[in-house]
């Protein structure tokens, strides 16, 4: 049993050195400056790049965190320090979990019944809602973690000198959980890049290089999408070269959080 | 010794308020007579954010369920338990109680049938393919909660390899469907083409590589086209998606076994299985509740699913055939839906499966955080 326990470890390991080997052996042999600099050709034995999606991705994971983070950080805020105060706070600290846990393609479909219909057209702005949706539940339980983590005695000294609570807040308790804030921002940003059924129905994605929310939104996700499950080859090897550069922005971005966290704990 | 008179301390001025100086935001609220403090502000705001976040919750429910009223009012219960998803109009000829066609003055009488929407395949298609991910992912993350838990804090591995399979968790979706798509499939599509030729003249076994149709009047037993993209390949994906959640979570459930029940066993004699299935059994709530919390996940999941399992709104018993789970069906059709009513019914559809989802993370939270919330109150 003791050996079937190392076996079954051995097979998941092996199992994610499968799955990522592939991608990045194969994502690296179709990977070329063009991918970065150049918009969709249109032709089919020569693609172009990806450069419109690049940018899209950026616009709308930006567009999503102006409304996401705020939302998320003062709900953490709410929920780790006036949670005596009301007897709503449990159950919004349970319905924020239950909502993380909600599929990306029913978000997406709310982002269209809300966003889509009354404006008669796909646009970004109703990409960027869905995701940011999906960004404010892990944001606040995150910050919630956080805060908490910050000793009393910080706020009873804060206090203790006169300070109002919400001086004790923004000017004690917050800054000396930055690091830790941070690491759940990243976390939630790490976890939207990689979305694609959300913006399936809201943004749709688009061949064209745009910054206006308006009009139907490229992404990243969404074009990798639209060119794997396409018929031409050449479309496919750049769906690779895609997913090679989702990977490698997902794993900066899980290695910078992995280290400012060890970085939080040492400072304290 | 002379008494000495105190130091006369020469205190400075007062210094006259300067108004260029920035006064204080309470101080400046009092002189225009309003009792808005700072920390009413915040608390307000803070308030009012969590408030949003359960009206995220409620707006989701209401707008879904009101997007789904024209299909409900049109299919009832039967939405649930028909199997013919049919978005466009079917003409077709009039067939009288015998089963021959109706003719009238010589010619053949035409109806069109309406649009017709059930909902058991996908519903099917979700369940299957969660139970063979749960499958194959239960056994697989089990072990190596067990392996994180006692045997890797020996051998200083632990911390590398809870970060490895934490690392295939932080990989999205649609790198999964890409792998499986171009990986997975052709592997499977060999392995089940060999499996074909052996194995399908086994009596036992020809539900597997044959279906049964529904042409005309008559049923006709096909074989399976084996392209790799079917139920398996699908479930298999979902298994290796949930493996990492379950193992995080089944990781901390048996970390928080008391030491004194393990070494209870181990003086009672206990082999090293005996100890760890006792583990086990002490935390199979805790246990429950990550399964339930994999199953939440494979239940919801989409673009990988979408890109492997073959798009097939039947219900075929075989897990070589292709299918539709409820997440690929509105990924697949949601964007080219030909009417209203086929959009009401896909989100009829979504509202099932999120009503699906609720009640699995419910269930599984309530399982684990119950768990450790009594375990934290009996020590």
């Amino acid at each position: 049993m003791f050996v079937v326990c190392v076996l079954f470890t051995l097979t998941i390991l092996t199992i994610l050195g499968l799955v990522i080997g592939y991608l990045i052996w194969i994502g690296a042999g179709s990977l070329s400056i063009k991918f970065f600099t150049e918009l969709p050709s249109g032709k089919v034995a020569d693609p172009g790049g990806m450069k419109h999606a690049l940018i899209g991705t950026a616009v709308l994971i930006g567009l999503a965190s102006l409304v996401g983070i705020p939302l998320g950080l003062l709900a953490g805020i709410y929920l780790s320090e006036y949670s005596r105060e009301w007897w709503l706070a449990s159950p919004v600290r349970f319905i924020s979990d239950v909502l993380a846990g909600v599929p990306s393609i029913v978000v997406g479909i709310l982002g269209y019944e809300l966003l889509v219909v009354p404006l008669g057209r796909y646009n970004g702005w109703a990409g960027a809602m869905a995701l940011a949706f999906i960004m404010v539940p892990i944001v606040a339980r995150t910050t919630e973690e956080m805060l908490r983590l910050v000793p009393h005695s910080y706020r009873e000294a804060s206090l203790a000198l006169g300070a109002t609570k919400a001086r004790t807040i923004l000017r004690v308790v917050l800054p000396a959980a930055t690091g830790s804030v941070v690491t759940g921002i990243m976390l939630a940003i790490a976890r939207v890049a990689g979305e694609t059924a959300p913006l399936l129905f809201t943004a749709l994605g688009s061949r064209f290089l745009t910054t206006n929310p308006n009009l139907p939104f490229p992404s990243l996700t969404v074009q990798i999408f639209t060119y794997a499950t396409g018929p031409y080859p050449e479309q496919k090897r750049l769906a690779w070269a895609g997913i090679l550069v989702l990977i490698c922005l997902i794993f900066v971005l899980n290695l910078a959080i992995r280290l400012t966290a060890r970085s939080v704990r040492v400072a304290k | 010794m002379p008494a000495t008179a105190p130091a006369q301390i020469e205190l400075p001025p007062p210094a006259p308020p300067q108004s260029r100086r920035r006064r204080e935001w309470s101080s400046i609220m009092q002189d225009r007579g309003l009792r808005l403090s700072s920390d009413t502000v915040l608390s307000w705001l803070t308030r009012g954010s969590s408030l949003a976040i359960l009206g995220m919750l409620v707006t989701l429910l209401v707008v879904l369920t009101i997007a789904a009223v024209p299909s409900m009012k049109a299919y009832g219960l039967s939405f649930l338990t028909s199997s013919e998803w049919r978005p466009n109009e079917l003409e077709q000829p009039r067939r009288g109680p015998d089963g021959k066609v109706v003719m009238e003055d010589g010619e053949l009488v035409i109806e069109t049938l309406p649009p017709q929407f059930g909902a058991l395949p996908v519903i099917y298609g979700t369940a299957v393919s969660s139970a063979l991910a749960l499958l194959f992912a239960v056994p697989l993350s089990l072990g190596a909660a067990l392996f994180l838990v006692r045997i890797a804090p020996r051998i200083k591995v632990s911390a590398p390899v809870s970060f490895l399979i934490e690392f295939l968790a932080a990989i999205p979706s649609i790198a999964y469907g890409i792998w499986g798509l171009f990986v997975l499939v052709p592997f499977l599509q060999g392995v089940e083409m060999s499996l074909h030729q052996s194995l399908a003249h086994v009596p036992g076994l020809h539900w597997m590589f044959y279906s049964t149709l529904q042409v005309g009047t008559s049923t006709v037993e096909r074989p399976i086209a084996m392209t790799g993209r079917d139920m398996l390949c699908g479930g298999l994906i979902l298994g290796i998606m949930v493996l990492p959640i379950i193992t995080a979570v089944s990781r901390d459930v048996l970390s928080a076994v008391p030491r004194a029940q393990i070494e209870g066993t181990q003086a009672l004699g206990a082999t090293w299985w005996q100890s760890s299935w006792e583990m086990l059994r002490y935390s199979r709530s805790g246990l429950f509740g990550a399964i339930m919390l994999g199953l939440a996940r494979a239940s919801g999941e989409t673009m990988a699913v979408t890109m492997v399992i073959g798009n097939n709104n039947q219900i075929v018993l075989s897990p070589f055939a292709p299918a539709q789970t409820m997440s690929s069906l509105l990924a697949n059709e949601f964007a080219e839906a030909s009417s209203e009513l086929h959009r009401s019914a896909l989100v009829q559809v979504a509202l099932i499966l999120l009503l699906m989802s609720l009640a699995f993370n419910v269930a599984a939270r309530w399982l684990v955080v119950g768990k450790e919330a009594r375990t934290a109150a009996a020590h």
